[in-house]
């Protein structure tokens, strides 16, 4: 793509100049490559890297079955611990899971324990191999609203068990933070479209269009035959604070940033000088996204240090490697216009008296999001301050018959694999409720 | 769950559960390690080998070759028969059938002299075991007259069945030594004294290394050190040979064989069915990385059978027995090319070095593109370059080309073309990794 690119470092591994916005950023393992890094591993007994994975994927069985030149066994692992094993594989903090835990950190460095399941996921496509064959759909019908992580391992779940389960979609597209809201170099659209089809495949209905508490409401879909319902809604609406100018032509909020960008295949308003705002992953998102897709400069302000910032290590040094500044412990002040355009950001620093105006004709609002008002899906479900559902025990809410995991859930650790692992329990939950006739 | 086939198969009319055994060796010396492999999901075991005095050991008694970063390639082993008591080894294999009904046990012995195998046998026999091993074959025994020596003569062979037979009614299975040039005769002086089935290879006489400073083979036992049996992966291939040639005796038709050998995953394992073992045992891959490995096994094996079909395993078992045939009736009048994709290629030109200096200096390099070329005209198809090369799928078997025959008649100053006429379809290796 852009020639003005600087050669991308991730994982160790140097990029090609051209790396695009819309190609993966981590080249694919080869077979050998697998089971050379497989044999890295140290096959430890009671492996830390399981218990490392909050979604319970088993890192430890299925590196030992790669080892073992049992691909399709460790395809099998993943896949029925982990329906979105092939996000996973992309898109989780290993740094702070499995990799983490890696008894092989001992001698030198953790087994890219990411990119051996993205070549066991990957396989399943190339070998046409179905790793998972589920019964038939027999029992109580169960809709789920929103289709991201928590909705689509929660279904999955479900299907195994031999439910009919429907996802209601208010976007055109299944996928929800998946399909809006990460970089495609880190997560290409086709390998989000697969993974939903592993769930598909499996029986799951996705409706899509459907916005229910607007399109379609709850007592119309229990007329419809519906037992239980699952909320899986995520978090909509990103957060922003005043700073004056916030009204100018130019301010915009990283959710509205990614998914324009994701939807127009790269081709988007995309800014020339851009500021984001925000220290998390989406914050790199946005500047991956920014960067990728040619705009000259592109700047990050975030409000505390470096050490401090929540985004994933790998991600962040890969930005520091495509040119992206970072200027830490600096919070925005005033957003500059001229004729009702962005032309500056002004920002002061956040320890000290610094102060900096840096040209930008584009700046997002990356500093966290909240769901959607969610008593609008569901009348009367007991809400926290901050507009989360009130999560009990095992994703069960304030109202019988009612679940819920994921980002929209209170208490959740907001990332793809907690949700994979929180839609796993609310199914265990769901289960277990219609198996005792509908009583909580 | 994905489709997986049923692995169960019939072994001298006991119903295995799947066709992985432990062989009689170290990882299969008492009630805990067996019942250890089983609860893993082991088919059977084969208990360590009892002899009715134990024998002294060395220490240490291991040394396992590396090639490379790679350790294991093969493994020497110096230890003998069973430790332990052999009333306690006795009431071990009791509690094992006791215990795992559905899994097949099976005794292990080693007498010193014919009243020794018939009174073991009796012995065995009365703990309720399915099945006896007569272990013909340890290659380190330090008594003469057992061990492999009883393997490579075929009056000792017949002489310790039949004393088996006079002390047992249970099937007997003899474990033959890879430690001779012909298997075939041993095998058949076995079956014809009265063994039901064969089991082999047992350890090959070997020496995996010496040490610089003791100027000694591997282990230093005080200085000292011995030729002992070898196992491992190393062994693999030289057991499959063993196997086919007894598969295919005429002599043996119908004579079940388990297969040991180097047996790490269960490719291994297929392999060794495929040349008409009927199941199969391992130690080294055990030792190296403990009884679980055999899950893999079990899944892998039956994803693989599920996939082709395969309704039951005896189907699979001897598949490959009619494709493995004399050299001298093989096909000869054409040749595969090479054909490198250059996609993959890196550049490193190992394929134009061994080409170079291992094969028939066939391959051009372009220093300056790095880049390598096969002539077609010299290149005689011996696929070395898809063989050395370190990327996987890079260089694969390409066109073909069929010998035309001219005035000098076969083999000479022929004329090789491809076949225009579409009429001869030449089944080429994959190479594939993935399955």
């Amino acid at each position: 793509m852009s020639s003005s690119i600087s050669v991308g470092v991730k994982e160790g591994i140097v990029l090609k100049p051209e790396q695009g916005y819309m190609e993966e950023t981590v080249p694919p393992y080869t077979p050998f490559m697998a089971m050379e890094e497989a044999s890295r591993c140290l096959l430890c007994y009671n492996p830390l890297c399981s218990e490392g994975c909050p979604a319970g994927t088993n890192p430890g069985d299925f590196i030992r079955a790669i080892r073992f030149k049992n691909f399709k066994g460790a395809a099998e692992i993943i896949r029925s611990n982990n329906i979105l094993g092939g996000v996973c594989a992309r898109v989780c903090p290993y740094e702070k899971t499995c990799e983490e835990a890696c008894a092989r950190s001992g001698i030198d460095h953790p087994i890219h324990i990411g990119r051996l399941q993205r070549f066991v996921t990957d396989l399943e496509k190339t070998t046409n191999f179905q790793a998972l064959d589920p019964p038939p759909a027999t029992k109580e019908k169960i809709a789920m609203i929103g289709s991201g992580p928590a909705s689509l391992s929660a279904a999955a779940t479900l299907a195994m068990k031999g439910y009919k389960v429907t996802i209601f979609e208010e976007k055109e597209k299944a996928g929800g933070v998946l399909s809006y809201g990460i970089v495609p170099s880190r997560l290409p659209q086709y390998v989000v479209d697969e993974e939903i089809e592993h769930v598909t495949d499996l029986g799951v209905e996705i409706k899509v269009n459907v916005k229910v508490g607007r399109d379609v409401t709850l007592d119309a879909l229990k007329e419809q035959g519906f037992k239980a319902f699952f909320i899986g809604a995520g978090m909509q609406v990103s957060a922003v604070f005043d700073v004056p100018g916030s009204d100018l032509d130019g301010v915009t909020t990283a959710l509205d940033y990614l998914a324009s960008a994701r939807s127009g295949n790269g081709k988007a308003d995309i800014g020339r000088h851009v500021v984001v705002i925000g220290g998390g992953d989406v914050a790199l998102d946005c500047a991956t996204t920014a960067r990728l897709l040619d705009a000259e400069k592109v700047t990050v302000l975030y409000r505390r240090t470096r050490e401090e910032a929540p985004a994933n290590r790998l991600e962040l040094t890969h930005c520091e490697s495509l040119g992206i500044n970072f200027l830490y412990t600096f919070s925005p002040q005033e957003f500059v216009g001229e004729k009702g355009k962005l032309i500056a950001v002004k920002a002061v620093g956040t320890r000290d008296n610094s102060l900096l105006q840096i040209e930008a004709d584009k700046v997002i609002f990356a500093i966290g999001q909240k769901p959607e008002d969610i008593t609008k899906v569901a009348a009367g479900i007991g809400l926290d301050k901050r507009g989360f559902v009130v999560t009990g025990d095992k994703g069960k809410t304030s109202i019988p018959g009612i679940f819920v995991a994921g980002d929209v859930a209170s208490g959740s650790t907001k990332t793809v694999v907690h949700s994979v692992q929180g839609g796993k329990i609310a199914a265990e939950s769901i289960d277990e409720y219609l198996t005792k006739g509908g009583k909580q | 769950m994905a489709k997986h086939a049923d692995l169960s198969i019939d072994f001298l009319g006991f119903k295995c559960e799947n066709p992985f055994f432990l062989s009689s060796s170290p990882v299969s010396s008492s009630y805990d390690m067996c019942s250890r492999f089983l609860e893993a999901g082991g088919g059977g075991v084969f208990y360590k080998t009892l002899t009715t005095t134990i024998p002294e050991e060395c220490s240490p008694r291991f040394d396992a070759q590396r090639k490379e970063a790679t350790p294991f390639i093969s493994f020497k082993n110096m230890e003998q028969t069973s430790d332990k008591p052999y009333q306690d080894n006795l009431d071990m294999m009791k509690k094992l059938k006791e215990d795992y009904p559905n899994k097949l046990i099976i005794g292990s012995i080693m007498g010193m002299d014919e009243d020794d195998w018939e009174q073991m046998a009796k012995d065995v026999t009365a703990t309720g075991v399915d099945m006896i091993e007569l272990n013909f074959s340890c290659p380190q025994m330090t008594y003469e007259g057992m061990g492999s020596d009883v393997g490579a003569n075929l009056d000792l062979i017949d002489t310790y069945v039949k004393a088996a037979r006079r002390g047992s009614n249970l099937p007997l299975i003899a474990k033959m030594t890879p430690n001779i040039e012909k298997m075939e005769p041993p095998a058949e002086a076995a079956i014809k004294a009265g063994a039901q089935a064969i089991s082999t290879v047992n350890t090959i006489k070997a020496i995996t290394g010496l040490d610089f400073d003791k100027y000694t083979s591997l282990p230093v036992v005080n200085g000292k050190s011995s030729i002992s049996g070898l196992s491992g992966k190393a062994a693999k291939p030289i057991a499959l040979r063993f196997i086919t040639n007894l598969a295919q005796d005429m002599n043996l038709q119908g004579i079940p064989l388990s297969g040991i050998g180097g047996i790490e995953t269960w490719e291994d394992a297929a392999e060794f069915l495929m040349v008409g073992a009927s199941n199969v045992q391992f130690t080294t891959s055990i030792m190296q990385y403990g009884y679980r490995i055999v899950e893999d096994m079990i899944s892998g094996l039956s994803i693989y059978l599920a996939e082709k079909g395969f309704d039951k395993l005896e189907d699979f078992v001897g598949i490959a027995l009619k494709n493995i045939i004399p050299a001298d009736d093989l096909e000869r009048d054409f040749k595969v090319l090479p054909q490198i994709d250059y996609d993959k290629c890196v550049g490193c030109a190992r394929c134009y070095v061994s080409c170079m200096d291992g094969a028939h200096q066939a391959i051009e390099w372009d220093n300056e593109k790095r880049k390598p070329t096969i002539m077609e005209d010299t290149c005689v198809g011996c696929q070395l370059c898809l063989q050395v090369c370190p990327v996987y799928d890079c260089i694969t078997p390409g066109k073909v080309l069929f010998k035309e025959a001219d005035q000098f008649g076969k083999g000479s100053l022929s004329e090789w073309k491809e076949d225009a006429s579409n009429k001869r379809d030449i089944a080429v290796g994959t190479y594939e990794w993935i399955r």
